[in-house]
């Protein structure tokens, strides 16, 4: 069983965080919340999503594991507007999902879920650890996409950095420690990233809200931050490029 | 998006930027279309035009032979472009002519030398008017959905000009004369196509691929789609030969990567090789999620690199996301593309693959991408090589390629990304 009431914002935002990485998800249910665990088909990132029950107006839930199509979610969710209650019930006998805004009811076909891997999250050792807002960071993304297809972040002492080289151009943005939230780096820890995962991983953090990275030497990053007025919670896992072989 | 919707290399973007002055690698941009570099008829087009084959061809105001069947649908001045038969001075079945699925085992000489025999007649028309009861109309779209070759009789308003037209997407054709006159003898046609004709609901894209996997022959499924045949009634156009082909490559490979993102894995590294009219064809699948990419090399003194004194390279990519623009490389990305998705369907398998080619000397005039598809098809059909490492397998690339291992891979983005790029169970 899972009948629940949500504001349209939350499940936007889930969909934000969701589908630049995957189509088709496992959505996990529980009387205490839903989580989402996937990795893209390149195996390269992970996104690891918790929201708890009371971040719902209302839920009422057993047990269960649904097969969802992000796109076609997203689909119908693009009709929402700000401040809609968007409400999700599970149709057991026709195993559709009936999602309600308004008066306009989609019933949406369920995937099989007995093919989709449960991935493990890899235990990493990240040394370094920053928290800082993503307005800070986010500048610092976008003007290297123009310039290359992949950056580079470093942690040193009390300074975080991002640096990105193309052909001709080089983009540099320096983060001393007063422009920081936190910074905890035992030592040096460089690792270089694609631009275009590492953009999508940032992107769906309100600007004001503070972003926390690990990061360790060529290691995978881990991007986290709370979503649903912080009863929810996003981990992200990107594997580095290893260039010196 | 996770990967990058503008997928032009920085190389490219660069390159693109600088073709007013003439650089060697301009040509190999442009191939004749884009007139880079600002002369009015392209030079290297120009150079072969100067055979003199077809003289005798084009000494008389009309022509009666049997076309293979083959049409012509122009490009310049859309909407409004000039169609017609292509009829050759020849009695019998002239299929050959028409069919570049049967071409491999011919030499480039003989290649231009029966395409060069047939004359195009023109007439111009607006690109939606395929019900016109405009006679040249319904006769050029007849012949275009024909089974077999067809007796096709013109009479031209003047006598044909030109010699023989090269294009870098098209197949060469022989000189050219406007029609005032044409008729055809006793037409029938191909019974797929002919089904999809008369379904007015059936969209094109769902029309080629039913075709495609009827087995009708990809020249074919063009030849009737540049003429109006498929789609939604009122959408129907002519199209411009030239996209069309491209179109059909397109659409049939993207069909079949649907497929593909959907299938496990290969198991090992693989490396398949051809060589064609002096092109070297290598073609790398490696176990991965879907990805492709295909590079172009071009040797001084090829068709699309004559002034150069280095060789050119040039790539087109798509990681599993799939790309959103037109490939920079043109038609021969999605030749190569439909060539390699017909063997992992056939398989039901998915691999990353990298097509790499080199087209030396022997490789002078543009004959057109159904050599690309056909020489792809030609590598995929042989035996394949067996590696247990991207090493072994790149090492056995460097041993049929001249071009060193490293310049390969500083132009391929697939390969940087697989040498490169980490996965989650690497930690």
């Amino acid at each position: 069983m899972f009948n629940a009431k949500v504001k349209s914002e939350i499940l936007k935002d889930i969909i934000d965080i969701i589908s630049p990485l995957v189509n088709e998800i496992k959505l996990n249910i529980t009387s205490k919340g839903i989580s989402i665990r996937a990795v893209d088909p390149a195996h390269v990132a992970m996104v690891d999503l918790e929201v708890k029950s009371n971040a719902f107006e209302e839920f009422k839930a057993k047990e269960m594991e649904l097969g969802i199509d992000m796109d076609k979610l997203g689909s119908i969710m693009r009709l929402s507007t700000a401040g809609d209650m968007v409400s999700l019930e599970y149709d057991n006998d026709a195993n559709r999902l009936t999602v309600r805004i308004g008066n306009l009811v989609r019933k949406m076909g369920l995937i099989d879920t007995a093919g989709m891997p449960d991935p493990k999250m890899p235990s990493l050792n990240l040394p370094a650890k920053v928290v800082l807002k993503s307005s800070e960071i986010s500048r610092g993304v976008r003007a290297s996409e123009s310039i290359s297809d992949h950056l580079a972040l470093s942690v040193n002492k009390d300074t975080f950095e991002l640096f990105a080289e193309g052909d001709t151009d080089t983009v540099n943005l320096k983060l001393p420690k007063d422009l920081l939230v936190d910074i905890n780096a035992p030592s040096k820890c460089k690792s270089l990233f694609s631009i275009d995962y590492f953009s999508n991983m940032i992107k769906p953090v309100k600007s004001d809200n503070p972003l926390t990275i690990h990061l360790g030497n060529d290691n995978p990053i881990q991007v986290e931050f709370d979503i649903a007025d912080k009863k929810g919670h996003v981990t992200y896992l990107l594997a580095p490029r290893i260039e010196s072989e | 998006m996770l990967h990058n919707s503008n997928n032009i290399s920085k190389n490219q973007k660069k390159l693109l930027a600088v073709h007013k002055e003439n650089s060697p690698s301009m040509c190999a941009l442009c191939r004749g279309t884009k007139m880079l570099c600002g002369k009015s008829r392209c030079p290297v087009v120009l150079k072969f035009h100067s055979r003199d084959k077809v003289k005798p061809l084009i000494d008389s105001l009309k022509i009666g032979g049997s076309s293979p069947p083959s049409v012509f649908i122009g490009r310049y001045g859309y909407p409004k472009v000039s169609i017609g038969p292509m009829i050759p001075p020849l009695m019998g079945d002239t299929s050959i002519i028409d069919t570049p699925e049967m071409w491999l085992d011919k030499s480039l000489d003989d290649i231009v030398d029966f395409r060069s025999m047939l004359i195009r007649g023109t007439h111009t028309v607006d690109v939606f008017d395929v019900e016109s009861s405009n006679k040249t109309v319904e006769f050029t779209r007849e012949l275009a959905m024909s089974k077999n070759s067809v007796f096709t009789e013109a009479i031209f308003s003047k006598k044909p000009r030109g010699k023989i037209a090269f294009y870098d997407e098209v197949q060469p054709h022989g000189p050219s004369a406007p029609l005032k006159k044409f008729d055809i003898t006793n037409p029938k046609y191909e019974q797929h196509i002919e089904k999809a004709f008369y379904d007015t609901d059936l969209k094109s894209r769902e029309a080629i691929f039913n075709l495609y996997k009827d087995g009708v022959k990809i020249s074919k499924i063009q030849k009737a789609f540049s003429v109006g045949a498929f789609g939604v009634r009122k959408h129907r156009r002519f199209v411009p030969t030239r996209w069309s082909i491209t179109a059909v490559d397109s659409a049939i490979g993207e069909n079949m990567m649907k497929n593909t993102k959907n299938y496990p894995w290969i198991n090992e590294y693989r490396v398949y090789y051809h060589n064609q009219f002096d092109n070297r064809w290598a073609v790398l699948m490696m176990p991965s999620e879907w990805q492709y990419e295909l590079i172009e090399a071009w040797y001084p003194n090829t068709t699309w690199n004559p002034y150069g004194r280095g060789i050119s390279i040039f790539n087109s990519y798509e990681f599993y996301k799939g790309r959103k623009t037109y490939a920079e490389i043109g038609g021969c990305y999605y030749s190569a593309r439909l060539a390699t998705n017909e063997l992992l369907n056939k398989e039901r398998r998915q691999a990353g693959v990298v097509v790499l080619r080199e087209a030396h000397p022997g490789y002078i005039l543009p004959i057109g991408v159904w050599n690309v598809r056909e020489s792809v098809r030609k590598a995929l059909r042989g035996q394949y090589q067996k590696f247990d490492t991207l090493d072994k397998a790149l090492m056995f690339v460097s041993q049929k390629m001249d071009i060193p291992l490293q310049r390969w891979i500083k132009n391929s983005a697939v390969l940087k990304n697989k040498l490169y790029q980490k996965r989650l169970e690497d930690f």
